[in-house]
């Protein structure tokens, strides 16, 4: 049976690594100064890498 | 709102994950049992987020933004009263029933439990209702969608249809549940920043207090009397019809959720599905209302943003939209626009694997041929899935083009939901309650919803037979028209139940409380027993209440 935090984990890696390279580039948003594609880019990649981690250490066990 | 090149790659990278999941279960869909019902082998973090997501539409994303800025906080009821409590509910008290009666689907426990009329009822009455939701959610997504963004509204029906055929079609249930979990991160990960940008830029929680009328930030306060709060509700009317009547009608008897949790892999996982799905739930208000909050506070303060005009008034439907127009760059308007997108599909796959588990062996096997063998049975569910998304993108035209019958068609569906509560309360705890009793309980609590409707008026609707009472609101309406067709359910149930033979105690093991051997969860850790999780589920409930009192 595929595990959901493999395919899951990719994705929002994949996602993630897209915002991020994005926000050098593109300009912000009217209403907010934050680099909102950045800090969420970010905050996707590390939920990837805790979905992904956890999948790992299911499969050697 | 204009969209650039790496949005697009966003939700086309979407699209292609989700059919390739289908694509990897397939192999693994090899009986019917396995297409319709994930052959109870799912874990349990999955079925429970499932069990969330299934209801999370992109009509109640969107929804609950509109309600947050038209409402105010109170629209928080409708997770803190009307969805927590039924949620606990059917995972201490009823799942024992549901997964231990090794039933299929919940049509086919109402066979067990009462009999045949009674299961046909609901079986049909469900599949009806659900291609009609589907479709009707269809066409409100492909409006919005040519709204905001100027799509097309027959390629954004086929696309986002063929999509969903593909992935249910390829691996079934299963399918459908993995993708409605990858649909319930992305709703989180592509909303909560909104919710903070909104919130912060309205001067935080504090800033909105002050920028608003009292009664936008309070949840509980202006409940004591419907014309004190913009719900038009009573906090009678609230409790009973919104936060019992129909919550636990939704809930603990919809075959779409409750489905989520059979397909666990065990008893004890199946209880625990909707108390684990319970903490997510109640965060959920923080991603999906507070933007709505926030945005009417943007628009009284002069911030540069402002709701959009409707013929005199907000167009509240299109807060969360405008909101995300004006604080997401490109890259996260994409993923913004994709969880819309996903949440819309999966409520769509949501309805069409309900649909296909009812029809194959409620409908088709209960009365068309009852013997075949289970490859059949596999055939028949695939053709159905095929056929069900036919009919909903059938559906969603017939919505374009005939809006009064929707709105008439979801009226009656409402007088066929309320009282379904009843049904199964008795069923499940009182052993004399009989099929008789059930089915003439069903049909009488519809009626007297009904008879609610024609006698009472609220907006300008109702009141077909003679106007004997005015209500504050339709809201106000809806919650009472629950309360008396529950009741006369109840009533009605018990004493037919009565007036018939009972059914043998050796009929009812395993499908009523007394009669049916309890799980012991002795020796397991708390956190994997029901009851104490839905105690720190519940003492969280409280505290949320009473910090937005």
């Amino acid at each position: 049976m595929l595990d959901l935090r493999l395919p899951s984990g990719f994705f929002f890696a994949i996602t993630g690594l897209i915002l991020v390279a994005t926000s050098f580039t593109q300009p912000r948003a009217a209403m907010t100064e934050a680099n909102v594609d950045l800090y969420t880019g970010l905050v996707m990649i590390a939920f990837a890498a805790i979905l992904l981690l956890l999948a790992l250490r299911s499969r050697r066990a | 709102m204009h969209l650039s090149p790496v949005d697009y790659v966003i939700l086309i990278l979407y699209f292609a994950f989700v059919i390739g999941i289908g694509w990897r279960l397939r192999k693994s869909v090899t009986s019917a049992g396995e297409f319709l019902t994930a052959g109870h082998h799912v874990p349990v973090w999955i079925t429970s987020l499932a069990f969330l997501a299934a209801n999370l539409g992109a009509q109640e994303v969107v929804g609950m933004a509109a309600s947050g800025a038209k409402y105010g906080i109170m629209t928080s009821h409708f997770y803190w009263v009307g969805a927590v409590p039924a949620m606990l509910f059917i995972g201490v008290f009823m799942m024992p029933f549901y997964y231990g009666s090794k039933a299929r689907s919940v049509p086919e426990y109402l066979k067990m439990r009462f009999d045949e009329k009674t299961r046909g009822l609901n079986a049909i009455t469900f599949a009806v209702m659900t291609l009609f939701s589907s479709g009707i959610s269809m066409y409100a997504l492909a409006k919005m969608f040519n709204l905001v963004l100027g799509w097309d509204f027959n390629s954004s029906v086929l696309l986002s249809g063929a999509i969903v055929l593909a992935y249910t079609y390829l691996g079934g249930l299963t399918s459908a549940i993995y993708n409605e979990v990858l649909q319930f991160f992305l709703i989180v990960l592509g909303f909560s920043p909104l919710a903070i940008l909104s919130v912060r830029r309205a001067g935080g929680w504090a800033g909105m207090q002050q920028r608003l009328p009292d009664v936008m930030t309070h949840a509980w306060r202006y409940v004591g009397h419907a014309d004190q709060n913009p719900m038009g509700v009573e906090a009678f009317g609230l409790i009973a019809g919104l936060g019992f009547v129909l919550s636990f009608g939704y809930w603990c008897t919809d075959f779409l959720v409750v489905q989520r949790a059979m397909a666990a892999d065990s008893m004890s996982a199946a209880r625990r599905t909707p108390l684990i799905a319970a903490f997510p739930k109640m965060i959920m208000p923080f991603i999906v209302i507070l933007p709505g909050v926030a945005a009417l506070a943007l628009t009284k303060m002069g911030s540069g943003y402002s709701l959009p005009q409707k013929g005199g008034g907000y167009d509240y439907d299109q807060a969360l939209t405008t909101l995300m127009a004006q604080f997401y760059p490109s890259g996260m308007l994409g993923v913004g626009l994709t969880a819309l997108m996903a949440s819309f599909m999966s409520g769509m796959a949501g309805n069409v694997t309900a649909f296909n588990t009812v029809f194959t062996y409620d409908i088709y096997q209960g009365y068309i041929r009852p013997n075949a063998s289970d490859r059949h049975y596999l055939t028949v569910g695939r053709v159905t899935t095929v056929v069900g998304i036919l009919l909903s993108i059938a559906t969603a035209y017939l919505a374009a083009q005939f809006n009064d019958i929707m709105d008439f068609l979801q009226l009656v569906f409402g007088f066929v939901n309320a009282p379904l509560f009843a049904t199964f309360l008795l069923g499940m705890f009182w052993k004399r309650a009989t099929g008789h009793g059930a089915f003439i309980g069903l049909l009488s609590g519809t009626a007297a919803a009904a008879l609610t409707h024609g006698l009472t008026e609220a907006e300008g609707k109702g009141a077909w037979i003679t106007n004997l009472h005015v209500f504050p609101s339709q809201m106000a309406q809806n919650f009472w028209i629950a309360i008396f067709a529950w009741s006369t359910c109840l009533l009605i149930t018990i004493a037919v139940s009565l007036a018939t033979a009972p059914h043998p105690d050796s009929r009812l093991r395993g499908l009523v409380y007394g009669l049916t051997e309890l799980p012991s969860d002795e020796g397991v850790s708390w956190y994997r027993r029901p009851v104490p999780l839905a105690i720190v589920v519940a003492v969280a409930l409280v505290f949320l209440n009473l910090i937005f009192l």
